[in-house]
């Protein structure tokens, strides 16, 4: 008798709970943690970053907006500038398997050589669960975490929501606005915008 | 020799010429490819009367499963863009965007136009606009077209109207486009209605009172970052209209005053609506029941 009150109620629980347990992540909260392979081959975590600031980028090489950072160089520049002050810099491919944007570990690694890009890594997330547990909706969108582990910044790369490479130029960055700001001991002032760009092509 | 041999062709060469002037000059210029699709531009009238407003419209046309967005494209994409160039005294308003749809997947949701779109663009003239022949109209639009995928394009349409001191006599042609566009707006929200916005922590519960029972409403913000696009929102019919929960965006991190944007309440009834949002604990909270409903 109890036992089928007792299932139920848990049903009951697990419909309610879950969604608050996937639940994306929130600027001012903590970065949901995640174990992912890197296209070097290495297995990245990102609890092991403690300490530094990390950089998530995520990532669609076939996306005009990811290609106008990309040939522009703007994205090489801040992955240079910002792993040469300590920062962890990850790009994140959450294209699902036949999806624009998908890349096995070989071709993501000559796609960087090509572009000469240096983050840190670049994470398969053929699945997308890095990319849903951070609830990413476009690429290039980019999340800022301070060396405690809390998101500082969600959104667009910068304020120029197009794919025009002239728009580089005149562009505020979002991402060194944050990083600077932070390293300075400064409050984030723009701590979330809209993520601009192209849908995050996952599997469903 | 040589030359003589190449004259009869010369004929067919600038009849070809003139044949392109001649669709330069028309009204309804011919259309102009974007990405998976074509773009044209028209006028609802013949000619141009100074001191009289008139209109002209962008029809897309795209294949079959591309679209293009609305002025709040939602989770990702942009809006088309036009850059306009004509002759000094006429001006060119802000686009009268028909009633979006919402496109996407459970996560990600944007808002915009499948298929075909015609987005009408009204236009102010100056009195003292010259009653010279003609007046040309450039506009310079970027557009990004998606499907799966996202194209940018870009495309330059024109069209010459004649400049007249007279009342100008409606394009036969573009009449049913025209007519066919303005059905797609939304239109004011009727006077009598009674809506409100009330801020609870985590939504934003639009109410409605107009008169009668409302089981569909889809609202749609006009502003980025306000309600959550990919979120259910969550209806609950009321004797006298509907209860609207909107799940708040995770950008928004200010209270925002006012809740603007487009409701739909059937496929034949889209509404503005410019709501002023009252503040957390003022209002009555009565829709905490359907807060956990809402993730999607």
């Amino acid at each position: 008798m109890k036992r089928s009150i007792v299932f139920p109620m848990m049903i009951a629980l697990i419909l309610c709970v879950t969604p608050l347990l996937i639940a994306a992540s929130k600027v001012g909260e903590a970065a949901p943690d995640f174990t992912a392979t890197a296209s070097s081959g290495k297995t990245v975590k990102l609890s092991d970053n403690r300490g530094k600031y990390v950089v998530l980028e995520w990532h669609n090489n076939g996306c005009p907006y990811v290609g106008k950072q990309y040939n522009s160089g703007n994205m090489q520049r801040l992955q240079k500038t910002w792993t040469a002050r300590g920062v962890a810099w990850f790009t994140v491919l959450s294209s699902a398997p036949g999806k624009q944007g998908y890349a096995t570990a070989s071709e993501e690694n000559d796609y960087m050589a090509k572009m000469h890009a240096t983050p840190t890594a670049a994470l398969l997330d053929p699945t997308g669960e890095i990319g849903h547990l951070f609830d990413a909706k476009t690429s290039p969108q980019m999340v800022v975490i301070n060396p405690q582990g809390i998101v500082i910044y969600d959104g667009a790369i910068d304020d120029k929501p197009t794919t025009d490479l002239n728009d580089v130029p005149g562009a505020t960055n979002y991402v060194s606005l944050a990083l600077e700001q932070a390293m300075a001991g400064k409050k984030v002032e723009t701590p979330a915008t809209r993520p601009y760009g192209c849908s995050v092509k996952y599997a469903n | 020799m040589r030359r003589r041999n190449a004259k009869p062709t010369l004929p067919t060469a600038s009849g070809l010429g003139l044949v392109v002037l001649l669709c330069a000059a028309t009204a309804n210029a011919t259309p102009a490819p974007i990405p998976h699709g074509t773009i044209e531009i028209v006028a609802q009238s013949e000619s141009i009367e100074p001191g009289r407003d008139f209109n002209l419209a962008l029809h897309f046309q795209l294949e079959k499963g591309w679209h293009i967005y609305w002025a709040n494209p939602g989770d990702s994409g942009e809006p088309p863009r036009v850059d306009w160039k004509m002759p000094k005294g006429i001006t060119a308003e802000e686009i009268e965007w028909p009633t979006p749809h919402r496109l996407g997947s459970s996560t990600i949701v944007d808002y915009g136009y499948e298929d075909a779109v015609t987005l009408i663009v009204p236009m102010r003239t100056e009195s003292k606009l010259a009653a010279q022949q003609s007046a040309q109209i450039v506009g310079q639009v970027k557009v990004l077209v998606c499907r799966e995928m996202c194209i940018p394009g870009k495309a330059q349409v024109s069209l010459t109207l004649s400049i007249k001191a007279q009342t100008a006599a409606p394009d036969t042609k573009t009449e049913g486009l025209f007519a066919a566009a303005r059905k797609s707006l939304p239109q004011h929200a009727p006077q009598n209605w009674k809506l409100s916005v009330h801020d609870t922590e985590s939504s934003f519960v639009l109410t409605g009172n107009i008169g009668q029972q409302s089981t569909r409403a889809i609202f749609f913000p006009l502003n980025e970052s306000q309600i959550d696009n990919a979120a259910l929102q969550d209806v609950t019919p009321t004797p006298a209209g509907f209860r609207l929960t909107l799940r708040k965006s995770q950008q928004l991190l200010k209270p925002i005053t006012r809740l603007k944007g487009v409701l739909v309440l059937s496929d034949d009834r889209a509404y503005w609506i410019d709501v002023p949002v009252s503040k957390p604990g003022v209002a009555q909270n009565n829709s905490g029941m359907n807060l956990q409903l809402q993730h999607s």
